[in-house]
């Protein structure tokens, strides 16, 4: 594991690398670099990934996106270390105009992961095919996963202010 | 057969039958799922009840909604329970779709599902065991008999109400109505 860190700090200006656990690599890394490094991570051998999530950190008004790269399990004997490790690629960018590039170039199977962000979190990838609803079907004013979201208030003014049966009932007859 | 029914069932044998042979369509949405398969597998052999799965809504006349309901799948479950011939009952299963459950604050998961159709009965719990649905459905033989299981009739009746309902949730709804004006009584 420390000869990876050290090949990554070698290559890498402006790179954190800690490690977490035995199989378990940590790389912060400056928003413009993600793409190359992605990229270099998977000729290294890292093909799959995992899954891109998001963080919202409300009092520093940033988000953190997470990159999660593991290998497949390989034949040759050089890859039986790897396919143990996984690495977890963090970035962060700032909250109010949420825009980052997409990674389908690199990562084929980004694609669904990144529509979820964009319909949970209000991040818009640039260069993504189609950014459209993929598990909600209402209209959020505030992307429902970001921290400034209200919940109960939502609920209230929503399913909330549905009347019963009866209550549409009673309304009708005091009309009548 | 038990004795002390057959006047029963000379007096009314279409409502017995359909008593006694509940097809059931389930709507699996959630945790729900995990209680239906030991259900009506031999552990707990659900058919000693006359209860059967069936694959159709159209061959179908009891509903058990297991799990919660979120805006998505209330779409679904609106559309099968119009789909199914009359008389048809309509259980829900777990604490979810009474209020909620521990969805309570969710941004996508309707709080009670008696606003969009009527419910025959519920069956509280998170989760109940298998034993509970065998006992909602023995009260539901009760209320059968009593007359007193009438969400169809409900849903006949009130249909104006609960499409009122279904629309403010939904906007747009991109069905036509199941009852128009004329047959509404």
């Amino acid at each position: 594991m420390n000869e990876l860190k050290k090949k990554f700090e070698s290559i890498f200006n402006n790179i954190t690398v800690n490690v977490v656990e035995d199989n378990r690599i940590v790389v912060n890394i400056k928003k413009d670099e993600v793409l190359t490094f992605l990229s270099y991570l998977k000729n290294l051998g890292y093909e799959h990934l995992s899954l891109v999530s998001c963080v919202d950190w409300i009092n520093k008004s940033e988000f953190e996106l997470i990159y999660i790269l593991s290998s497949y399990m390989a034949k040759d004997e050089e890859y039986q270390e790897k396919e143990k490790t996984k690495i977890i690629v963090k970035t962060r960018i700032p909250r109010k105009e949420a825009r980052f590039i997409t990674v389908i170039n690199v990562f084929e199977n980004a694609e669904p992961y990144e529509r979820e962000l964009h319909e949970m979190f209000g991040i818009y990838f640039e260069g993504h095919p189609r950014l459209t609803p993929l598990l909600l079907e209402r209209d959020y004013e505030i992307p429902p996963f970001r921290k400034d979201f209200d919940m109960q208030n939502y609920v209230d003014n929503t399913y909330g202010k549905i009347p019963s049966i009866k209550e549409r009932k009673k309304e009708q007859n005091e009309r009548t | 057969m038990d004795r002390n029914q057959i006047s029963k069932w000379l007096k009314n044998p279409g409502k017995m039958a359909n008593k006694y042979s509940f097809h059931v369509v389930y709507f699996c949405t959630g945790c729900g799922v995990i209680e239906i398969p030991p259900s009506i597998t031999t552990r707990w052999d659900a058919e000693r009840f006359g209860i059967i799965p069936v694959a159709s809504p159209r061959q179908a006349n009891l509903f058990l909604i297991a799990g919660y309901v979120s805006t998505k799948t209330l779409k679904a479950i609106i559309r099968t329970y119009e789909q199914m011939p009359e008389p048809k009952y309509t259980i829900a299963f777990g604490s979810c779709p009474i209020n909620g459950g521990m969805y309570y604050d969710s941004y996508n998961t309707i709080t009670s599902l008696d606003k969009y159709i009527p419910i025959d009965g519920y069956i509280a719990g998170c989760m109940p065991r298998p034993e509970a649905v065998f006992v909602g459905v023995t009260h539901l033989w009760k209320l059968i008999d009593m007359d007193k299981a009438d969400g169809y009739k409900r849903y006949r009746e009130d249909y104006k109400h609960y499409r009122a309902n279904q629309e403010q949730l939904f906007g747009d709804m991109d069905w036509p109505p199941l009852f128009s004006k004329e047959n509404i009584k």
